[in-house]
């Protein structure tokens, strides 16, 4: 296939923004960002793949128009909470095979108007109707990995005061300050042993990168030096659990990674930083293990000590994360693909990784009863 | 008085039994049912069966924010079925939240599901038993 690059990446800040602050007007802002920075017009973008859950029927299409895309090839892609990064796969899939040379890709959501207490899968969904919410599978997550592995509720909580550590050098996160570790130890309780600063908060957001071939590149006029290349975008989906084993086995991270891996050609340890989906404090711990850039059980005492800290060995969600940054589902994929072009461009002031070569980004999507979850991305891009 | 099971696939509503599946091929079972057995991929092996209503918690959480409609607090659990090997999502009744623990034995039983319009509508729940914790 050829080789596709990412020629430049837009975002609004994420939030809750009033209500007349539409879907349409979000993804609308985004992708004119994105559009400006990779000097792209309307009429050099030959197609637009959008990723969201509660846009409502052909969302893309709607932005699509306001954007002078109207008549071009647009898609919409719904992963549950990696819609946004699928989206970019299908683009990274029709421009590797030779069939466009520059592709818009949006991740868009507007939650505060319409989502109260939490996401919950599909209300069929059995797991669903005997009152699960994502936050209590976090919960139980939390509590059998404290049990199994020595872990503390420290620890756990640490995760959240390294990622809004990192928050403080993002413009673009909805929340930009410190938390001590009291405070989230001593936040209110959503779903034992986790707390409110332990959930990523609904938010409302967009985000859109340019994808382009090499072609398209010297179209757009963007150097090569500043389109970091898209090395791999994984996906698997979940699979039917069957007896008492591990919940926090993570196999479907471990697959997830070992298709980036794969597709891209690395080992985990060529991975320099990555953008994690922390939807939960814990969640970033066991996902990372499940990935197989740290050791099993031993991501708390990790991440206690400063290992996935900016400065530490491997950086993890210099962004803030989705803790921070906020997480409008839809549009969550597609701000770790910009958080990632812009640390591989040494753009990213206030939150720089040093000598980012490698970046992975990992989105986790939705869940159905009996499986260990829906859909995982994982992407990896280089310099 | 009768009670109508919230989800008659996988829960008889009188004398509370769970719905699985056995695989006719590799003998394991599921729930719940699954066409598709889970463990040896057999297609159409899988008869129904009724599961142990003996378990013990694998894991908890103690639920204090919820959408509207579940009212909080409540405590759900994973809870292992032993006999069966089976692993089944549920709430957790007859214990505090500052009581409940991994290990402790419970029992199935039905509770009344709030979400639904009939208050005779009934969904599974384990519930804290006298039995000793393994």
């Amino acid at each position: 296939m050829q080789a596709v690059h990412v020629a430049g990446a837009g975002m609004i800040r994420f939030g809750k923004y009033p209500v007349d602050v539409t879907l349409e007007k979000m993804g609308e802002q985004a992708a004119r960002e994105a559009m400006r920075s990779a000097n792209a017009t309307p009429a050099e973008i030959e197609a637009v793949y959008v990723g969201h859950v509660f846009g409502g029927p052909v969302a893309g299409q709607r932005i699509g128009a306001r954007l002078g895309l109207a008549g071009k090839p647009v898609t919409n892609h719904e992963n549950y909470c990696s819609s946004g990064a699928t989206a970019l796969r299908e683009a990274w899939i029709a421009i590797g095979a030779g069939i466009y040379d520059v592709a818009l890709v949006l991740g868009v959501e507007k939650m505060t108007d319409r989502v109260k207490g939490g996401v919950q899968p599909d209300k069929d969904d059995l797991d669903a109707a005997v009152g699960f919410i994502f936050a209590a599978g976090h919960g139980l997550s939390a509590r059998r990995y404290m049990e199994d592995y020595g872990a503390t509720r420290e620890q756990i909580a640490m995760v959240a005061v390294k990622n809004h550590q990192h928050s403080t050098g993002n413009p673009y996160a909805q929340y930009q300050h410190e938390v001590s570790l009291d405070q989230v130890l001593n936040a209110r309780p959503i779903a034992e042993p986790l707390g409110l600063y332990d959930c990523s908060p609904i938010s409302d957001g967009a985000a859109a990168v340019i994808v382009a071939s090499e072609a398209g590149l010297r179209r757009l006029g963007v150097e090569r030096a500043m389109a970091p290349r898209v090395d791999g975008c994984g996906l698997v989906s979940g699979t039917v659990q069957a007896g008492l084993g591990d919940v926090n086995e993570e196999d479907v991270s471990w697959r997830a990674g070992q298709e980036a891996y794969r597709l891209a050609g690395i080992e985990p340890s060529d991975v320099d930083f990555v953008e994690m989906h922390d939807c939960f404090t814990i969640a970033e711990i066991v996902r990372l293990e499940g990935l197989g850039v740290l050791p099993k059980g031993q991501g708390g005492a990790l991440t206690a000590a400063g290992h996935t800290s900016l400065g530490g060995e491997l950086p993890v969600n210099a962004s803030g994360g989705l803790l921070s940054r906020g997480h409008p589902v839809g549009a969550t994929g597609a701000a770790q693909i910009c958080e990632l072009y812009w640390q591989l461009t040494g753009q990213a002031a206030g939150r720089q990784v040093e000598d980012a070569k490698v970046g992975l980004a990992y989105c986790k999507g939705g869940s159905v009863s009996g499986t260990d979850g829906a859909s995982v991305t994982t992407i990896v891009m280089s310099r | 008085m009768t009670s109508t099971s919230f989800r008659p696939d996988v829960f008889a509503a009188d004398s509370p039994t769970l719905l699985g599946s056995r695989c006719t091929a590799c003998g394991r079972k599921a729930f719940p049912h699954r066409e598709v057995c889970p463990t040896c991929g057999a297609l159409d092996a899988a008869e129904t069966v009724e599961l142990s209503k003996d378990g013990r918690i694998y894991s908890f959480t103690v639920v204090r924010q919820a959408p509207p409609g579940l009212e909080t607090p409540y405590v759900l659990g994973y809870v292992d079925l032993p006999a069966d090997e089976v692993r089944v999502m549920s709430r957790i009744e007859g214990v505090t939240p500052e009581d409940v623990a991994i290990g402790q034995s419970v029992t199935l039983t039905a509770r009344r599901d709030e979400r639904a319009e009939d208050e005779d509508t009934v969904m599974f729940a384990f519930a804290r038993t006298d039995q000793e914790d393994r």
